[in-house]
């Protein structure tokens, strides 16, 4: 799995590239913590190149998503599709996640 | 076709030693060491034999692969001298497996049940601000990168049951793919 940072205006998009899985989901957790030490307020996920995702994937958005939703701070996740979508729906989570068809709705969604 | 974890409008995890899951007549078996690194690897060697026929291998791949993680890490506690025994016969229509670990058997199943009796009634609710307190459930093998949301996807998928032996070292579970139709 890689992990790609890239800025619009002040909004942080975090690429995901490959397989969020028991093996390397604590990544993206780390990451975050690191981005909100740095003050980073508005995050978007972009799982657009993810086609895995297990329960520690999963594990690991719930926490990004409650850490950053107690510190009122903002996050989108978007572009889950196929297996992934799945597996949240599995999981009975797709209402509980902040989530966005694509990187622009996400964008909007952050501007509201 | 019922599913067989439906109690009452809610998936339960059930015990029924004498589930017809539990027949191992005509199945395919491995056995592995319980090596933490390889749970992914295990996984493959198992689903390389289903059929080309079942669509989302992905999936399937997933849900093996979170019920192989459990017998390793929360059954035999990732002890390499300990063994996960798994049975396994893939259809175009089926895939039935039995995953069997050396520890001491899923002690909180009754706590779990009770669990995601909460976290049903309040995703019934679509009340996500008490969800929150259910999204992960922890047990004393639990640490940060369990995910603690498993099983709750496993129930919705093995929907031909999700049923444990007496002993609950020993899990049972059938998924059903809808049959395809052949020509116009």
């Amino acid at each position: 799995m890689e992990l790609k940072i890239r800025k619009s205006g002040e909004n942080y998009i975090i690429d995901v590239n490959g397989e969020m899985d028991l093996y390397n989901s604590y990544r993206l957790k780390e990451l975050v913590m690191k981005m909100l030490e740095k003050k980073v307020e508005r995050f978007i996920v972009n799982l657009e190149q993810v086609d895995y995702i297990d329960s520690s994937g999963i594990g690991a958005l719930i926490y990004i998503c409650s850490t950053i939703k107690k510190m009122n701070l903002r996050l989108v996740i978007t572009n889950i599709h196929g297996s992934v979508k799945k597996v949240i729906e599995l999981t009975k989570l797709m209402g509980y996640f902040p989530i966005t068809p694509t990187i622009e709705d996400a964008l909007a969604k952050l501007e509201e | 076709m019922k599913n067989e974890n439906l109690v009452e409008g809610v998936l339960e995890i059930r015990v029924d030693e004498n589930s017809p899951l539990f027949d191992r007549a005509g199945m395919l078996h491995k056995e592995f060491p319980s090596d933490f690194r390889q749970i992914r690897y295990f996984t493959l060697l198992i689903v390389q034999s289903a059929p080309p026929e079942i669509k989302e291998i992905n999936l399937l791949e997933q849900q093996i692969s979170e019920v192989i993680k459990n017998a390793v890490k929360h059954g035999n506690r990732s002890n390499p001298e300990k063994k996960v025994m798994v049975w396994y016969e893939f259809s175009p229509e089926h895939a039935h497996l039995i995953v069997e670990d050396e520890g001491q058997g899923f002690k909180d199943l009754e706590k779990w049940n009770a669990f995601n009796r909460n976290r049903q009634s309040c995703l019934d609710k679509q009340d996500y601000e008490s969800l929150s307190e259910y999204v992960s459930f922890r047990s004393a093998t639990s640490d940060d990168n369990d995910g603690g949301n498993a099983l709750f996807a496993a129930l919705e998928y093995w929907d031909g049951g999700f049923i444990f032996n007496q002993k609950r070292n020993s899990v049972a579970m059938l998924k059903r793919f809808p049959k395809r139709r052949h020509g116009a």
